[in-house]
């Protein structure tokens, strides 16, 4: 109770504070009190991101109704007219901030719930994972090595939680039978939550950060759903087959063979059919941009008309949907919003000398920083604060086009949020993992902190190797 | 933060003194509170829906004197303040009769038959708890230590 308390004000007494020093303390030159505002809003995100005394997706609620009484258009008068002649700041136009809950992003993130629904529903989820795991054979190493690939797989279009839950449920039984000495349990029991988090990096609704860096790759930096498979998908094989070995390194098995008793069919039945085939229609528009024209955005909000016109997404199944991670990820849109339209953004990197350091060693920094943030914190909430500043910098960072700019700057970043899962509680699927029972946050930890440096290395790796084959326009 | 309570129901002191003893791993999370009888159960339920605060479940006996802890359960399903609170009959006296009605009036959750064994009741209770703390839309993450692991993956998947 004491520490919710001390949370709390922390939480929102610094900002607090923030908001009434006088602007000369901040030394930005011409800081107009507008810009103060979405300083001292920015700290209260970051500061309720990390401490969480409320849920990560009523912060973002928050933020965006503050927006609209300090910072909008239609704000409150005494706050947004100025009384001494001192212009207040740049305003954004109060339709702007409500806009973001209907963002194009947010819209490609509801397509790709609409998919996870469906396919959740009609249970093309485990009967495509009892068919992919069935070339794997017994080999509790190789069965291990297909549960990675079809959690991976999976992650890309569902959620990670929901990918780590299925997974493990299907794990759980077989795990029982292991003797308690054999490691191999807490080798199976970590390769779903790694597998998941590294799959979600492949496409851009396999996580939220991903769908939130899609916002700042717009006009010539816009990166289309097959373009971003192509580049990370061998990436995520890569970093999956590493983190396979690493697991059976650290974690050996002595179990000799291993047999997964999963029951069920195809169904069969003209919904199921649908579901099948706008699964693989959308993909397929997806990957063909460049063919029909039609961009991710657009394509996403097909099998959302499909499920709603054929009763194969209810008006109860609507209710099921995770409207707190849309709204979390609205209120970094909202974010990104504020700092470019007030300007802040512009001033704070201007501001900053960072022509004078090397733009790799800002990559290196901000990348990393991301990593360890978003062990501590929601990934999204961390792609949420970094990600608008990232885009700012990179605009101003001139020193940054030989190395392919502003697309590998967030992308760089973006991968790094994806790579935390040191912690229990870095993410849920990792959350899940622990709350079995039978792995410890030590082991967690190891394969956490490796995986995360193999994942940066490899990161830089693809990038450079996008740079120097043209990628980056 | 609202509290979260669990209220065992048994006239016979030793035997709720067990019950409690065996649940005394839920601590943590919970507020468990013991009761000799119906009534006094009532009164308490009274007290925690006044505070604001949860009843997650509720582990009760069937003969008891006054009331018994099928007419109990019925009472509690009928009154819609206590919807999500999940029902344990935990007896070995209940008839024939006693049985079909608290499974089609009561709708209790899970019938525990006595003389039980710790583990099972526990198992059992966890199983409950998970779904409590999922339909009552409460962070499981806080209380996942308390949670039965098989029972949230099953939930969890089929959310998206």
């Amino acid at each position: 109770m004491i520490i919710r308390i001390i949370k709390s004000l922390i939480c929102f007494g610094i900002p607090f504070i923030l908001l009434w020093v006088p602007p000369e303390a901040f030394s930005i030159p011409g800081l107009t009190a507008v810009e103060q505002r979405v300083i001292a809003l920015f700290t209260l995100a970051a500061l309720c991101w990390v401490l969480e005394p409320i849920p990560a997706y009523a912060t973002s609620l928050l933020i965006i109704v503050l927006m609209l009484v300090m910072i909008s258009d239609k704000g409150l008068t005494w706050l947004i007219v100025s009384h001494n002649g001192d212009p207040v700041g740049t305003l954004i136009p109060f339709a702007d901030l409500m806009a973001v809950f209907a963002s194009p992003i947010i819209l490609l993130f509801l397509g790709g719930f609409f998919l996870a629904l469906a396919a959740t529903k009609y249970r093309l989820d485990q009967n495509l994972a009892r068919v992919l795991l069935k070339p794997f054979g017994s080999k509790p190493s190789r069965v291990m090595l297909g549960i990675m690939l079809i959690t991976a797989i999976f992650s890309m279009f569902m959620s990670n939680t929901a990918t780590t839950a299925m997974m493990l449920a299907i794990l759980v039984p077989v795990l029982a039978l292991f003797e308690t000495t054999d490691k191999g349990k807490v080798a199976f029991a970590l390769s779903v939550p790694v597998a998941a988090n590294i799959g979600g990096r492949a496409t851009p609704i396999g996580t939220p950060p991903n769908a939130i860096a899609m916002k700042y790759l717009t006009g010539d930096d816009y990166i289309s759903f097959g373009e971003w498979m192509a580049f990370s998908l061998p990436l995520v094989l890569l970093l999956l087959m590493i983190s396979w070995m690493l697991l059976l390194f650290f974690f050996p098995m002595k179990n000799k063979s291993l047999n997964l008793d999963m029951k069920g069919k195809f169904l069969k039945n003209r919904k199921a059919y649908i579901v099948y085939a706008t699964f693989a229609i959308t993909l397929i528009l997806w990957l063909t941009d460049f063919i029909h024209g039609m961009n991710s955005f657009v394509v996403a909000m097909i099998p959302v008309a499909v499920f709603s016109s054929t009763s194969i997404v209810t008006k109860e199944d609507l209710k099921t949907l995770s409207w707190d991670v849309l709204w979390l990820i609205a209120g970094g849109i909202a974010l990104g919003l504020a700092l470019e339209r007030t300007g802040l953004a512009q001033k704070l990197v201007t501001h900053i000398p960072f022509e004078t350091f090397s733009p790799l060693l800002v990559v290196f920094f901000a990348s990393v920083f991301a990593l360890v943030m978003a062990n501590f914190m929601s990934h999204t909430a961390t792609a949420n604060l970094l990600l608008p500043i990232v885009a700012a910098l990179a605009t101003s960072l001139t020193g940054l086009q030989p190395y392919g700019g502003e697309q590998m700057f967030i992308i760089t970043v973006t991968f790094s949020c994806s790579l935390a899962m040191v912690l229990p509680i870095s993410t849920p699927p990792n959350a899940l993992a622990y709350g079995l029972g039978i792995v410890k946050t030590k082991d967690m930890a190891i394969i956490g902190i490796i995986v995360g440096i193999v994942g940066l290395i490899t990161t830089y790796l693809m990038v450079y190797i996008l740079n120097v084959i043209n990628f980056f326009s | 933060m609202a509290k979260l309570y669990i209220i065992c129901i048994d006239d016979q002191r030793e035997v709720l003194n067990t019950v409690v003893k065996d649940l005394e791993s839920f601590e943590n999370f919970f507020v468990i509170e013991a009761c000799e009888s119906a009534i006094e159960a009532w009164e308490l339920i009274e007290e925690i829906d006044d505070e604001g605060d949860q009843l997650a479940l509720v582990v009760s006996d069937h003969v008891m004197p006054d009331k018994s802890g099928v007419q109990f359960l019925t009472e509690l399903y009928e009154d819609g303040r206590f919807a999500l609170t999940r029902k344990i009959l935990l007896t070995g006296l209940a008839t024939h009769k006693d049985t079909i009605t608290a499974i089609n009036k009561a709708k209790i959750d899970t019938y525990i038959e006595k003389p039980w064994k710790k583990e099972q009741l526990i198992g059992d209770v966890k199983k409950m708890l998970t779904f409590f703390v999922l339909e009552a839309g409460l962070n499981y993450e806080k209380y996942i230590d308390a949670l039965d692991q098989q029972t949230l993956l099953g939930e969890l998947r089929k959310k998206v």
